[in-house]
């Protein structure tokens, strides 16, 4: 096993891995990879203070992703501002999932992951998080009795189960789609598909 | 703090965790941290990334960096060791109740990554981006690995 490398000496750890990330990197790669993960629209100007490039050259860069539809750009009052394609997302983590797990795994999951919203759905009496919120909120201001408060870690686990379940569902799709678009059409896991 | 408004629900990260920023952080370890695995809790549901280290800091002999990381880039880098150490830094609102804290970004300190309002530090890594957090934690991590000593872990420097 290889030791770490010695650390050299640094005075501030954020401008020391910032520097860093900037030396192994190019402008493009910076943008790409700061905008992979803003999911709430910004401007060219804070994606190139993040990206550690020039505006001009992170809107050139932006630019080119939405053209290869990497990336969402809206034009409004602040101007254009961008965002992650959530299109490119979805696929991106379809793909990384199916690179991994097999037909079957795949429908075995999802059908656990539908259940387990399903059982948040039928706890809580409501079709999603943000309506539970809205109807606790109305209850509350109704002063209709004390609105005993969803668990804060609950809520995140619903969120996050249902848009796991969203990119599985996904994956499921494409992988049920690619049997009929190509030439051949894929041998195995026949069975295992719901259509 | 208000009443019906505590520190549970108050301190909670903003937003589910993100898979596809937890898979980022777990190819980032992997390719720059010789000593350290990481691996998702579980592949499709990730709630937490697990990074195992084959040794711990000081005289523990292993240890691991659970991270976590939202949609809304709230996050918790959380460590623990055989000696049971933990320390955690984390990003988070706190309602202003960590004393020594302004902004969100906050360490919890060793030995036990104490909650104790006057004891939580301001945290020594403002980055916010996953790439650049991740890289922080690691090169802190390192410090502290050949210093022998957690002290480097939130001082965010390493002076010759």
């Amino acid at each position: 096993m290889a030791d770490p490398p010695v650390p050299g000496e640094f005075d501030e750890v954020d401008e020391a891995v910032g520097q860093e990330w900037e030396t192994e990197t190019t402008p493009y790669e910076r943008v790409r990879e700061v905008i992979s993960y803003t999911y709430t629209p910004v401007s060219a100007p804070t994606v190139a203070e993040q990206a550690r490039t020039s505006p001009k050259t992170a809107r050139k860069h932006l630019n080119t992703l939405e053209d290869e539809g990497f990336v969402t750009a809206e034009t409004g009052e602040k101007g254009t501002q961008y965002s992650r394609s959530r299109e490119s997302l979805v696929v991106e983590q379809a793909a990384d999932i199916l690179a991994r797990l097999s037909i079957e795994e795949l429908v075995d999951r999802i059908e656990e992951l539908r259940n387990r919203v399903t059982a948040f759905r039928e706890e809580y009496g409501v079709d999603s998080p943000e309506k539970l919120a809205v109807e606790r909120a109305n209850r509350a201001l109704a002063g209709s009795g004390a609105a005993d408060p969803i668990d804060p870690e609950e809520r995140r686990e619903w969120q996050r189960t249902r848009r796991n379940l969203a990119f599985a569902n996904a994956a499921l799709a494409i992988a049920n789609a690619e049997r009929f678009v190509g030439g051949d059409s894929r041998p195995t896991d026949e069975n295992a598909l719901p259509q | 703090m208000g009443s019906g408004h505590d520190q549970g629900e108050s301190h909670t990260l903003r937003g589910p965790p993100d898979r596809p920023v937890l898979i980022a952080i777990r190819d980032l370890v992997d390719d720059t941290e010789p000593l350290a695995t990481a691996a998702l809790d579980d592949f499709l549901d990730p709630q937490t990334l697990e990074v195992s280290f084959d040794d711990g800091l000081c005289d523990a002999e292993r240890a691991r960096i659970d991270v976590q990381w939202t949609t809304r880039n709230d996050y918790k880098f959380h460590y623990t060791d055989s000696n049971e150490v933990d320390l955690r830094w984390g990003k988070h609102p706190h309602d202003s109740d960590y004393e020594n804290v302004t902004g969100f970004e906050h360490y919890h300190p060793p030995p036990d990554a104490t909650s104790n309002p006057t004891e939580v530090e301001k945290s020594c890594i403002t980055q916010s981006t996953p790439q650049l957090v991740t890289r922080a934690v690691l090169k802190l991590w390192r410090t502290a690995y050949h210093a022998d000593s957690l002290v480097p872990l939130n001082a965010g420097s390493n002076p010759p």
